[in-house]
């Protein structure tokens, strides 16, 4: 269980938590996929596209349940 | 085979995905909260019971006070006068009282040839009425040391003086609010529910209280407002109804208040009437019944 807040505020702006969880998965996305592109991962997909924008999504999803659980 | 393995990881992610997403979105949209709450108290405008200047703001701006507490004290000299007056006309109705009751008392006591009936029935009556002036005297003068007594206006409940607009000098007018006190022991949070979401929760649900600031209270569903206004048909002037012709193909979900009671505030939390909190409601009501339009259950 983690205490995350639902609203985020960021000198006096708030925002729900899931645009912050977004950018961040974002950055989070782009550090994955320069490791999976050194450790050759994409030779066994299929379709890196896809995958790496269900591994986002997976991603996101995953961290959003955290936040709103 | 490798072919197939690739086939295979991407494939996985790919339902993963999908599966979350459909579970987040449920979970997002069908469970009982809401980012549109506030924090609301009960402010109780103080206002004089009697007209007169100011003469005491016995409290500075935001500060706390106990019920009871002196606030504000209107120039007593007029009503300590008035008071003097009342006492005054007391006396002389309780004089002439003793007059006529003495009167008819003599009169009654005289034989027929010297007084008529006519004067001992009118020297009784007159009595009685001196009697009724007497004591309408004394509710006067009783009325008088209340209004004496008003002149001090003290807290009616622990609390907080806020936006404090009064000063030694000012005019006060009678029942003309001069100062706003909020009631301490009286704070709870409106949660500003989306129509679709009121059949999620009930009355004695947990709830759970996020403040901007990261501190969380706990509370519990305390009532759910039964009406709200409807803006297609606000009533005329000739009481008949007065129904909107456009009508948006696109339309918001209304917003019914929920009243939530807070249960548990943490130590250092401080609470202003009017903060913005997130309201979200534990009863896992989502997790058991199939969401509204949703056949899947979340986590």
């Amino acid at each position: 269980m983690m205490d995350v807040m639902r609203e985020w505020t960021v000198s006096g702006v708030s925002f729900p938590a899931m645009t912050g969880l977004f950018v961040l998965c974002l950055i989070v996305m782009w550090l994955l996929d320069m490791l999976f592109a050194r450790l050759g991962v994409y030779r066994y997909v299929w379709h890196p596209a896809m995958f790496k924008l269900s591994v986002f999504v997976c991603l996101f999803c995953f961290t959003a349940f955290m936040v709103y659980q | 085979m490798k072919k197939f393995i690739s086939y295979l990881i991407t494939l996985c992610f790919f339902l993963a995905a999908g599966f979350l997403a459909y579970t987040l979105w449920q979970k997002y949209m069908h469970s009982p909260w809401t980012r549109d709450g506030r924090v609301r108290a009960e402010i109780i405008n103080v206002a004089p019971d009697v007209s007169g200047i100011v003469t005491e703001v016995a409290v500075k701006d935001n500060q706390e006070v106990k019920k009871g507490d002196l606030l504000m004290a209107v120039d007593a000299e007029r009503y300590a006068l008035a008071v003097k007056n009342a006492e005054a006309v007391v006396a002389n109705k309780k004089t002439l009282l003793e007059m006529y009751q003495a009167q008819a008392k003599r009169r009654q006591a005289m034989d027929k040839r010297t007084v008529s009936r006519e004067s001992k029935i009118d020297a009784d009556h007159q009595s009685t009425a001196a009697l009724a002036d007497y004591h309408s005297a004394l509710a006067k003068l009783n009325t008088a040391k209340l209004d004496l007594k008003r002149t001090k206006v003290y807290a009616k409940t622990d609390g907080y003086v806020t936006n404090l607009n009064v000063y030694v000098g000012d005019y006060a007018h009678t029942g003309q609010a001069m100062m706003a006190l909020i009631d301490k022991h009286s704070f709870w949070v409106y949660g500003y529910f989306e129509e679709t979401k009121l059949a999620l929760l009930k009355v004695n649900d947990p709830v759970d209280i996020e403040l901007l600031n990261g501190q969380i209270l706990k509370g519990h569903v305390d009532s759910i407002a039964r009406g709200i206004y409807d803006s297609d048909n606000p009533e005329s002037r000739d009481l008949v109804a007065n129904v909107n012709p456009t009508f948006n193909w696109v339309r918001l979900e209304q917003r019914i208040p929920v009243r939530i009671a807070l249960d548990e505030i943490p130590e250092q939390t401080l609470l202003a009437a009017g903060m913005t909190c997130t309201v979200i409601v534990r009863n896992n009501k989502a997790d058991k019944e199939p969401a509204v339009t949703g056949s899947m259950s979340t986590n």
